[in-house]
């Protein structure tokens, strides 16, 4: 049997510590949504977006389980308007994977750890453009010399290994 | 940078790794999958990341400004903090423990219908379900009157809390009647009519799933 919201309702001892806890729970749901967008300044707008819609909505008696999975139905839900308006797509249209199980603790090396599963999978040029480029920060020039190519060449082969990496599945 | 799809991506991937916004044009779609596998393996190059302290104040200071409501009871907020929550519940519910802010609070009167050994039980799909309206579902050996508010749901056992009739739901004055006897209930379960004192009807637990499917706890 599924677990049942038991235990008997109580105020917490203050606002701040439900304000804690509440960033707490936030903190996974930042690390999510800065594993998909790769840069600060949108991971903080699409969080404080999750934040605003789900908290007026969260139940005094709802537990703890519930309330992250809220935040995280929340958060894919607000990646997907993200993506959608960004790309003017429909969100039905969109590839991105936001139905991973929800983070059960600290934020962990899941993003890293996946990047390397898809570039074990990739073909050895695609790979190296990646690794060089994304994991080493190399620039385009440099790929290039280090690859002995040209920065044009080197560019369409980034574009082709990212789409190539975009159809590895990382947990098949 | 020219419309050659390699240079709009590039040019995403240059901002990607200088930290700064994914600035997408309609033509962009196009490279979608290769977009979103950039802005993951930018992400990867930095690592797991933790809210910057000046952002986690600004949050706080929005949290406080957000109305005074008490969000978390004390067990949820000690699960909470221990971290142990969720690992059953990958699919994100909603269900019961989410409602929209000043919808009516079910009764506290009677019982949830808790079967022993119980299980969810599909019921339909979310878009099914009429705003307010109710619906007759059956679980197993539990029926029950489900009502959707938003994108969560609530339900009723379909039983009158006083004889053994099934009630029907009359749409005009939006409540449960009793075939058996002149009584009367709300979508929370409470009886209508102040004149008589009737229990409430059993609460039977209702969520939604992340796919969108209300699941309905019977046997």
């Amino acid at each position: 049997m599924p677990s049942e919201p038991s235990g008997e309702v109580v105020d917490l001892p203050s606002a701040t510590r439900a304000i804690d806890i509440a960033l707490d729970e936030l903190e996974l749901v930042y690390a999510f949504i800065f594993a998909r967008v790769g840069n600060r300044a949108d991971a903080e707008d699409l969080t404080q977006q999750v934040a605003m819609k789900a908290f007026p909505r969260l139940r005094p008696s709802a537990p703890a389980s519930s309330i992250r999975g809220y935040l995280f139905a929340t958060a894919r839900s607000v990646l997907g308007a993200f993506w959608s308006t960004r790309l003017g797509l429909s969100q039905a249209e969109l590839h991105e994977d936001l139905a991973l199980a929800i983070p059960q603790g600290p934020p962990s090396d899941e993003s890293v750890e996946r990047a390397q599963r898809i570039l074990a999978e990739l073909s050895d040029n695609y790979r190296r453009v990646l690794e060089l480029r994304f994991l080493h920060g190399y620039s385009l020039k440099e790929v290039a010399a280090e690859m002995r190519s040209t920065v044009g060449a080197i560019k369409v082969m980034q574009l082709r290994a990212l789409r190539a990496a975009a159809k590895v599945d990382p947990d098949g | 940078m020219g419309k050659k799809p390699e240079n709009r991506v590039e040019r995403i991937v240059n901002d990607l790794l200088h930290g700064r916004r994914l600035k997408l044009r309609a033509g962009d779609a196009e490279e979608k999958e290769a977009i979103t596998a950039a802005a993951r393996f930018a992400a990867a190059r930095q690592g797991p990341q933790r809210m910057s302290p000046a952002f986690r104040r600004r949050l706080a200071q929005t949290l406080e400004s957000a109305p005074k409501e008490t969000w978390l009871t004390r067990r949820a907020a000690m699960v909470a903090g221990l971290g142990v929550a969720a690992a059953a519940l990958a699919g994100g519910i909603v269900g019961r423990a989410l409602e929209p802010a000043g919808s009516p609070a079910p009764s506290t009167t009677s019982s949830p219908v808790l079967p022993k050994n119980g299980r969810w039980t599909d019921v339909g799909a979310l878009a099914d379900f009429s705003e307010g309206q109710g619906k007759l579902v059956r679980a197993g050996g539990v029926r029950a009157f489900v009502f959707r508010q938003g994108e969560a749901v609530t339900a009723v056992s379909s039983m009158c809390s006083h004889l053994p009739c099934e009630l029907w739901w009359d749409r005009g004055p939006s409540v449960l009647q009793c075939p058996c006897h002149p009584v009367s209930f709300t979508r929370d379960g409470k009886p209508s009519s102040p004149s008589y004192t009737l229990p409430a009807l059993n609460e039977v637990k209702a969520r939604v799933s992340a796919e969108g499917r209300v699941e309905v706890l019977g046997t």
